[in-house]
């Protein structure tokens, strides 16, 4: 027995019970997700042989996949620069110390954490609906679902500046644009880099996803070998894009290296 | 030049800090403007250039802008405020560099209000311009860091750099907030050997926490308290003098006022009582 905020309590009330009801959820859910492991060792044989009809990739396919690939690392950079460049200003709004009016940024923020709570998927559907197929509405989902990050981090970033110098620049009459060009910019531009270059590696995943999709991109070459039973088709697909993600992370880990080892030289 | 007229400021939670403070600076003039923390000194110097508003009073502003006329700076807004406090300088308290701009680039973020906005958002200083801000740099002796990020300065260095920035300004008028008091003896003596000559293109206001500091730099001296100028006269104050700026002389920091100048070199400035109050004004 141990006092526990000034009330005792038994063992059984701290232990068992919230055991008893974690188990019992637990083990609920479970049946009616209806896991069975005897279902996935009996499937097994069928892995190893879809498996099989995968290898050898069908690397003649390859000249195709290229066209789609590239266009899937361009939906994500114009989407993250697009995003990124629409955050900066979005940003600028949601700070309170660059904006005073208060409903103006409580309603701006509010939109940003909605737009996070919002599916990817249906930001995605979305546009796919209102300006068809194609990269186009990739573009425009990606933009639209980094805002939601970016843009808060950015104005989160805005209003830790360090307030001495923006002031001080106000003080000797320098423009609104001028105080934002000098005294805050230099100030967010790590974090600024830093975050967006994360999103892009998150957007280049979501690029591939938006093939399943319709909205162009590699994904919609693997589904469609999927679709068509053409397996090691679809493995040419699967490692070609392993080969991208890591390519684009390797060169934003590249850039953001560079950039701070800017920082550490100056 | 600067005229400041029954000055009032309530704080948001109703104190009323400032109460009736009038003065005037002409060009040439090193004021020093002494008081106990808390008594308003900064809320003062952020009257003067528009940055806080008085409740009460005016400030006025005479020949800047070529036009010569006298300028209310607290019923300024916007493009009109900002061309009045292109002439007007600031250093404040600690550092108001960036630090993540190299030393030329804060001293020619001095410049900002002479140059069109669009030009300044593309970097368009000319090589003129870099020039004379190397000029200015190279006047507060800290030339060899010109390239050197702010952040990598010391805190002398710093304000060095702050001083080179509000020449490359070339205000009429100079506000310091306390510009040396995060510094060691020997960087404070630096940095008001640099501060004092500019007297000679414009006037400097500042605020100082050591009575000598005052009298052994500026050319007069305004002390404040209670909201009201209780002294402003020569900077070299008697032992009375400072038991009427500070509660008693005793907690006044630095309070030794080196008595070997005892008589005043400079004019005494004429203060008219305008204090209904009746608070102790002496000029010693």
């Amino acid at each position: 027995m141990r006092v526990v905020t000034g009330k005792t309590m038994s063992r059984y009330q701290k232990y068992i019970l919230p055991a008893g009801i974690f188990g019992f959820l637990l083990l609920g859910s479970a049946v009616m997700c209806r896991v069975d492991p005897v279902a996935l060792i009996a499937g097994i044989p069928r892995g190893i042989d879809l498996f099989g009809q995968m290898v050898p990739p069908a690397w003649k396919t390859f000249p195709e996949l290229v066209g789609p690939a590239l266009e899937t690392v361009e939906i994500a950079f114009v989407g993250t620069a697009l995003g990124a460049s629409l955050s900066f200003v979005i940003g600028l709004v949601a700070a309170h110390n660059m904006n005073s009016n208060r409903i103006l940024r409580n309603t701006v923020r509010t939109i940003l954490s909605v737009e996070r709570a919002l599916p990817d998927l249906i930001v995605v559907l979305f546009f796919v609906a209102i300006v068809g197929l194609g990269p186009f509405p990739g573009v425009m989902a990606l933009a639209a679902s980094s805002i939601g990050m970016l843009g808060k981090l950015f104005a989160d970033a805005i209003e830790e500046v360090d307030p001495k110098p923006v002031e001080s620049m106000v003080a000797i009459g320098a423009t609104k644009a001028q105080v934002i060009r000098y005294a805050v910019l230099p100030q967010v531009i790590p974090s600024l880099i830093g975050n967006t270059l994360y999103r892009f590696e998150v957007n280049i995943r979501m690029s591939i996803f938006l093939g399943v999709v319709g909205a162009g991109g590699i994904g919609y070459n693997l589904v469609t070998s999927l679709r068509l039973l053409e397996y090691q088709e679809a493995m040419a697909a699967i490692l070609t894009i392993l080969i991208l993600v890591t390519l684009c992370e390797k060169l934003s880990e590249r850039v953001r290296r560079i950039i701070v080892g800017q920082e550490l030289l100056r | 030049m600067l005229s400041v007229r029954n000055i009032a400021k309530r704080l948001p939670d109703g104190r009323l800090l400032l109460k009736n403070i009038s003065f005037e600076v002409e060009k040439g003039e090193f004021v020093g403007i002494l008081g106990e923390s808390g008594v308003g000194k900064t809320v003062l110097l952020r009257c003067i250039n528009g940055l806080t508003q008085p409740d009460h009073g005016e400030v006025i502003i005479n020949g800047i802008n070529g036009d010569g006329g006298p300028q209310k700076i607290n019923e300024k807004r916007g493009q009109e405020l900002r061309k009045i406090r292109r002439k007007i300088g600031m250093i404040f308290q600690g550092s108001i560099l960036v630090k993540r701009l190299s030393v030329l680039e804060n001293v020619l973020t001095g410049g900002l209000g002479r140059i069109s906005t669009v030009r300044s958002l593309l970097y368009g200083f000319t090589d003129e311009e870099v020039d004379s801000a190397l000029g200015a740099i190279d006047k507060v002796g800290i030339r060899s860091l010109a390239y050197r990020r702010a952040e990598t300065l010391s805190g002398g260095e710093m304000q060095r750099a702050a001083i080179a920035r509000a020449i490359f300004q070339e205000p009429c008028l100079l506000l310091a907030d306390e510009p040396v008091s995060n510094l060691d003896p020997k960087n404070t003596e630096a940095v008001l050997d640099y501060l004092k000559p500019l007297t000679q293109e414009m006037a400097i206001i500042g605020v100082f926490h050591a009575p000598k500091i005052v009298s052994q730099y500026c050319t007069r001296a305004i002390g404040i308290r209670d909201g009201n100028v209780v002294y402003d006269g020569n900077p070299f104050l008697s032992d009375n003098t400072l038991e009427a700026i500070y509660s008693t002389g005793k907690h006044a920091p630095g309070a030794t006022v080196d008595k070997t100048f005892p008589s005043p070199r400079e004019t005494v400035t004429e203060w008219k009582q305008e204090d209904k109050d009746g608070a102790a004004m002496q000029i010693s």
